[in-house]
């Protein structure tokens, strides 16, 4: 495709820097219910989303249609819109980085495997996840790969770009009680070379979400000890670091605003941000065009840097940590590939640690029960407990009930069982002091 | 978009390989927002979405891709590329192509596109001055104002052809309220499928303004909500939540047809208690989950989902009634292009009970006064449901007590429409965005004041007795 178009017309209509961000997408996807093909689809599309600056105020506009008359409808959009804005955050179009870190993620094997063979390959995981265990029924196995390629080129003469592609399996089953009690479970893996799968590993980790709920009622209400899977923990992980966002803090609603190297977590809780790790998370520079980097964020407790980008960063007079992301529109503030540095414990350690408490694996509805800012949530949980250092009976229909910073500082143990969550954290389980449980 | 001919084309390249229905979805849309954020506008923004999705259906299967590229030789890749999926020959054949009557309401008296953008910022700036100037510890107001206008054209291998224009608008106001070390929200989100005529003569945004101030007033001095078993009155409109999350969503073919749901197989039969009777009502007059067509061409319909208390209907798509031997009552809908369609809800809510919301409170010795709630999830396969309580109070000896806040309702959608014991006279909708496999689309949700008899209610404050 041609661009210049865009960069002519934007000097014609005197916009004085312009930016266009450009996502091209490919998807292959399908679906098995019961082993069989149930769905399939393929899907080509691209995106430009275009910014730009005109009296030190930014506008913004995309489009999916590219046509003789796009680029000037999308100049005029953007002019348009520029002229409403009345916000003083400093409209910045960057220059460049200087230096960049760009790796070739972009898989191979993925690519050139062929569409049976990736079908054959869920089907066999369909076919033995039902051996398993004869009370799974009602089998749903899902496989979607994406390609996707970034290029970001603005009127300085930036041009980064960068490809990648990976594929997730879902899968998933009913097992009923002896009540006649349904439960569900699933299990997702993403992946960038379908050789590296665990087939086994994966069906026996799925079926034991379908079984173990098998039997779960409400544990008796109280304060507990508790232990938190990695997914979990990710999701808590999640909504804590939203409060390092520099535009949260700017905005008077991040209750870590004055908390700049000072205790914000337990000791040990140490959390990073890796985007330069080889996985297929992997970003080398932001949706600003700023070249990313690893960093500290919390060290051993100890709030180390708020996280900007390039507006919010100039407010505040430091530098940008490179983490400007795209939103609807405006530049936000996200973070990709999280670590929170695991410990010496196996998770079985950890349990034993507790000796006698309550392991949480599902939290449900946080988008509604989490409030980031205040930090208090209660969210319907389920999990087991643990007695006597080992896991026994599962629970659901629990409501677990705290504050998100208070549990950061009560976090006594952080295990060593590090996983990668499909929102990009790599987390191990946690070890909670106390935590409110309300069941029966 | 593309001409009849085309169409006919394309088509009878995806019925080459004997699947035995195919359609075209194509879609031009342009959606602008603005946000502003305590009276500055923060960005404003137009987006054009482009394109077109292809479906083939064969038996049980179904085969689904979409493009940018909506020129006859992208379409006729797409179309040949999915057909490879099939291995047969052609067994139906479209030759001719005839245009559907789809109906003209909800369409706008004042087109957003017309109406000038500088007005509709100086509404928005009155309503966040409002906002902030209902007290100082409001720290935070932001408001965001979005509107689109959709052209959308099916064809299928039936030789039908739609055309139908969506134009939606919705307002967001968002009040954040603090006091030392803590922090509360209040919000509320106006919208309908209707044009700028909607926020000039029937909302006003400044009343909303105060209103979404005064829950994060109200929250901020709460007490944390006490935790147990208790009855729970949840309130009228985005109160419906619960019947959307718990009860429509395991209403939709897409889980009902292959038994995922709780209630497959289950109509005709008691599922909620006797004063309770639901509908999904896609054609109320510019609601903001309304339409002229769903998204196979059917016409939206108001189905009666439950009558008092036996399951009536359920909402179905055409592909998933193929399992169900039913036919797609006007339930199918996707976000766009990018989604294949599915069964989904338009504006569901339980009707109207005879109790007034005062009774309802006066009877209620002790429990939880739910007045409005956040959002929710449910799992599809057991029901079982979780609701934020976004503004909450306790009730005492049928008075209303102290407010109280960070409450969540868990429960089992079946057990929960069956405890529902009273339903009051006050029915209102409220509009809220609904999530699933095909997108996230503009729903309302509704109810008048209800009360269940028991719940489960999670809360920081300590057990109830």
């Amino acid at each position: 495709m041609n661009y210049n178009n865009f960069f002519a017309e934007a000097k014609n209509q005197g916009v004085e820097a312009l930016e266009l961000y450009i996502v091209k997408n490919k998807k292959f996807s399908f679906s098995l219910f019961n082993h069989d093909l149930n769905s399939y689809s393929v899907a080509d599309s691209f995106v430009i989303t275009a910014r730009g600056v005109i009296n030190g105020k930014m506008g913004y506009a995309s489009t999916e249609k590219v046509d003789k008359d796009t680029p000037k409808f999308i100049i005029q959009k953007i002019k348009e819109n520029a002229e409403f804005i009345t916000s003083d955050d400093e409209s910045i179009i960057f220059k460049g980085s200087e230096k960049y870190f760009k790796k070739n993620l972009f898989s191979k094997s993925l690519a050139d495997t062929s569409e049976n063979d990736k079908i054959a390959l869920v089907k066999e995981l369909s076919n033995e996840l039902a051996l398993k265990d004869n009370r799974i029924y009602n089998i749903e196995a899902e496989y979607e790969e994406e390609t996707n390629e970034i290029l970001l080129i603005n009127s300085y003469g930036l041009k980064l770009s960068s490809k990648g592609n990976y594929c997730y399996i879902y899968l998933a089953g009913f097992a009923n009680d002896e009540k006649g009690e349904t439960k569900s479970g699933y299990d997702l893996k993403i992946l960038t070379d379908l050789t590296s799968l665990n087939k086994e590993e994966f069906i026996e980790k799925t079926a034991n979400k379908i079984i173990s709920q098998l039997g779960s009622e409400p544990c008796l209400t109280g304060v507990y000890k508790a232990v938190f899977n990695p997914s979990c923990t990710a999701n808590l992980l999640r909504f804590f670091l939203d409060n390092t966002y520099a535009q949260q803090v700017q905005k008077n609603t991040s209750l870590l605003k004055d908390k700049l190297n000072k205790q914000v977590a337990s000791s040990k809780v140490s959390i990073s941000e890796n985007p330069l790790t080889r996985n297929v998370f992997f970003r080398y520079f932001d949706d600003e065009g700023v070249a990313t980097k690893n960093k500290k964020i919390v060290d051993k407790g100890v709030l180390k840097t708020f996280i900007y980008n390039l507006s919010t960063a100039k407010k505040d007079n430091v530098e940008t940590t490179g983490n400007g992301y795209k939103g609807n529109g405006k530049i936000h503030t996200s973070l990709v590939n999280v670590v929170l540095k695991p410990g010496k414990k196996s998770e079985k350690e950890l349990f034993e640690k507790v000796g006698n408490g309550i392991y949480i694996t599902s939290l449900q509805g946080l988008h509604a029960g989490m409030n980031s800012q205040s930090g208090n949530f209660s969210l319907q949980s389920q999990g087991f407990m643990i007695r006597d250092g080992k896991l026994a009976e599962p629970v659901s229909l629990i409501t677990v009930a705290g504050n998100l910073f208070n549990l950061f500082m009560n976090i006594v143990e952080v295990g060593s069982n590090i996983e990668l969550q499909p929102s990009s954290y790599s987390v191990p389980s946690i070890i909670v002091k106390k935590i409110n449980v309300s069941g029966k | 978009m593309i001409s009849k001919k085309i169409a006919i084309e394309v088509l009878n390249i995806a019925l080459k390989t004997g699947c035995d229905f195919a359609d075209i979805y194509l879609e031009d849309n342009v959606s602008s927002s603005i946000n502003m954020d305590n009276g500055k506008v923060e960005d404003a923004n137009d987006e054009i979405t482009y394109g077109a999705g292809i479906r083939l259906l064969k038996n049980l299967q179904s085969v689904y891709g979409y493009t940018n590229d909506i020129s006859k030789k992208g379409l006729l890749n797409l179309a040949s590329t999915l057909a490879k999926s099939f291995e047969g020959k052609q067994e139906v054949f479209v030759e001719t192509m005839t245009k559907q009557k789809v109906g003209t309401k909800h369409q706008p008296k004042i087109d957003y596109t017309t109406y000038p953008k500088k007005d509709i910022i100086s509404m928005l700036k009155e309503a966040s001055d409002v906002m902030m100037g209902v007290d100082p510890r409001i720290v935070r107001a932001r408001i965001s104002f979005s509107y689109n206008k959709k052209y959308v054209t099916i064809f299928n291998s039936e030789g039908k052809e739609y055309h139908d224009i969506r134009s939606r608008g919705r307002a967001y106001l968002l009040a954040v309220a603090a006091k030392e070390g803590s922090i509360e929200t209040g919000g509320s989100g106006p919208g309908a499928s209707k044009g700028m005529e909607f926020f000039l003569d029937e909302v006003n945004l400044n009343e909303k303004a105060k209103d979404a101030a005064r829950i994060a007033l109200t929250m901020l001095d709460a007490k944390e909500c006490p935790s147990g078993r208790m009855p729970v009155i949840i309130g009228n409109g985005f109160g419906g939540v619960i019947f959307h999350e718990a009860c429509g969503h395991s209403l939709e073919a897409s889980s009902v047809s292959k038994g995922l749901s709780v209630f497959s197989g289950k109509k005709g039969t008691k599922i909620a208690s006797d004063i309770v009777s639901a509908v999904d009502d896609g054609t109320i007059d510019g609601a903001w989950g309304s339409g002229n067509i769903d998204d196979e061409g059917n016409k939206t319909q108001r189905n009666l989902l439950i009558k008092n208390g036996i399951l009536n209907s359920y909402l179905v798509d055409n592909f998933n009634g193929r399992r169900m031997n039913e036919k797609g009552n006007g339930a199918t809908r996707r976000e766009s292009y990018k989604y294949e369609p599915t069964s989904r809800m338009s504006n569901t809510f339980i009707l109207p009970g005879k109790s007034t919301p005062e009774e309802i409170i006066a009877n209620t010795e002790f429990g939880l006064y739910a007045r409005s709630l956040g959002g929710g999830s449910v799992n599809p396969a057991t029901g079982e449901f979780n609701f934020a309580v976004n503004e909450g109070y306790i009730v005492e000896h049928g008075k209303i007590s102290y407010p109280v806040k960070g409450a969540t309702l868990i429960g089992s959608g079946k057990d929960t429409l069956l405890k529902i014991d009273m339903v009051g006279n006050d029915l209102k909708r409220e509009q809220g965005m609904c999530g699933a496999s095909s997108g996230s689309i503009p729903a309302d949700v509704g109810q008048p004041t209800i009360r269940v008899s028991e719940m489960i209610v999670g809360g920081r404050g300590g057990q109830v007795k």
